[in-house]
């Protein structure tokens, strides 16, 4: 299943970075972060705010589907999420935004070391992973809630 | 000094965030940063302050062990450090990381060591200066160390056996979850291959996070007293062994029992419950 064309265009980009480009491009998403929150103003059509077992904060996922049936993410974290799970909200909503529901729910997990790389790739670090998981839990949730209206 | 480093066992131990902050440019002072956020010095870290990864710098990268003083000298040449050098360790997560840094310091026989009392966060908290500029200091000719002595400071696994088969004191470090045996990790982190959930027979609960206020600084000698000698019943001459799940939170209440009140025979068992638990024909207990 291929990415979606943004999302692959961060993975490529990635991939040929040297490691210290690559800690700095990381840190510049990371920062990036905090303009994935909510808009003012906006309508979502879902919004599933929560803290669990895997992440240290609060993690806010904020869903809104446009017209032609297409997902726009917002996600707001609190101040303790560690900065690699912050780069990779700014690189996940720059990369899925815009995409189908089917295809947010088909991104396969395998492009997450191909972007962070081997050396930041630890046990401790799957966090990365989370924001993701997330992501498409609010997509399957919207799916299900929307298929339950249907008359 | 800082009148609550007064009442410790050995006051000079920590240093606090107003000393640090005037202390920056001081000759012979190395700032030492050690985090589990892997970007955070990049992110931006204390002024001068060098980053030392627990994994990356401290492990040896092919069997489950510390570098050997070889390695360990070359990493005090890299920042600079000759054995004069007076390190200050801080990090985030409640300076977990920099106590264990630290810990991994003095199985090189480094004791010109503090640790920034609060660590990080409270750094971050007061406002104090962060930077993302790196130094590069001369390389030093740090000495190798003759050896690396872990029989003062860490157990192993056959230690640990026989100090649990002899009835000796063990502090388990670990949430209460993780004690009982509910959870096999700590909430909000990933499970790390261990097998059985429970702890080391006859080990008493006394989690990590009780010698820490919420501004990430420590106790007071009174009330860590009130923890360890009072609940626990640990007095100054027990052989004592702390763990967690991999050593680095125990390594923190090792600092704790060690410095700030004087047990005199504390180990870290960093092997901790990633071994123990999955180690064939090992007993556990289950349970609070």
């Amino acid at each position: 299943m291929p990415y979606p064309t943004a999302l692959n265009e961060i993975i490529e980009l990635f991939e040929f970075l040297p490691e210290a480009a690559r800690r700095e491009t990381l840190i510049n998403y990371a920062d990036a972060a905090a303009a994935c929150g909510r808009k003012e103003g906006v309508a979502y059509n879902l919004e599933d705010v929560r803290k669990d077992e895997e992440c240290t904060d609060t993690v806010g996922v904020f869903v809104r589907v446009d017209d032609e049936d297409r997902v726009h993410f917002a996600i707001e974290l609190g101040p303790k999420v560690q900065t690699l799970t912050k780069a990779m909200t700014a690189i996940l909503c720059r990369g899925l935004n815009g995409s189908t529901l089917i295809e947010v729910m088909a991104v396969p997990a395998d492009f997450v070391p191909r972007i962070i790389g081997a050396e930041l790739v630890r046990l401790r670090s799957q966090t990365v992973y989370y924001v993701l998981g997330r992501m498409k839990t609010a997509v399957k949730m919207f799916t299900d809630r929307r298929r339950a209206e249907l008359p | 000094m800082n009148s609550k480093f007064a009442a410790y066992h050995t006051p000079e131990i920590l240093v606090d965030t107003d000393w640090l902050a005037a202390n920056l440019e001081t000759p012979g002072i190395r700032i030492i940063e050690s985090n589990e956020d892997l970007l955070l010095y990049d992110v931006g870290h204390i002024p001068g302050a060098v980053h030392i990864d627990w994994r990356r710098d401290l492990n040896d990268q092919t069997t489950r062990d510390y570098i050997g003083p070889q390695a360990f000298a070359e990493l005090c040449r890299r920042h600079g450090i000759t054995p004069e050098t007076t390190l200050v360790f801080y990090g985030d997560k409640s300076n977990w990381w920099a106590c264990y840094a630290f810990w991994v310091f003095q199985l090189f026989g480094h004791t010109k060591a503090k640790i920034l009392d609060g660590g990080r966060d409270k750094w971050e908290a007061e406002n104090k200066p962060l930077t993302r500029s790196v130094n590069a200091f001369p390389a030093s000719d740090y000495p190798v160390p003759s050896k690396r002595d872990d029989e003062a400071h860490r157990a192993y696994f056959q230690q640990t056996l026989e100090h649990c088969k002899a009835g000796k004191k063990l502090v388990d470090v670990r949430s209460p979850k993780e004690y009982s045996g509910e959870v096999t990790h700590m909430p909000e982190y990933p499970q790390e291959g261990v097998l059985r959930g429970g702890h080391i027979p006859g080990a008493k609960s006394a989690p990590w996070a009780r010698a820490a206020n919420a501004d990430k600084t420590f106790k007071s000698r009174e009330e860590l007293e009130a923890i360890y000698a009072n609940e626990l019943g640990l007095k100054t001459d027990d052989d004592i062994i702390a763990y967690c799940r991999i050593g680095e939170r125990s390594s923190h209440t090792w600092f704790v029992l060690k410095y700030l009140l004087g047990y005199n025979q504390v180990r870290n068992y960093d092997g901790s419950w990633t071994e123990w638990g999955n180690m064939v024909r090992t007993p556990i207990e289950v349970g609070a």
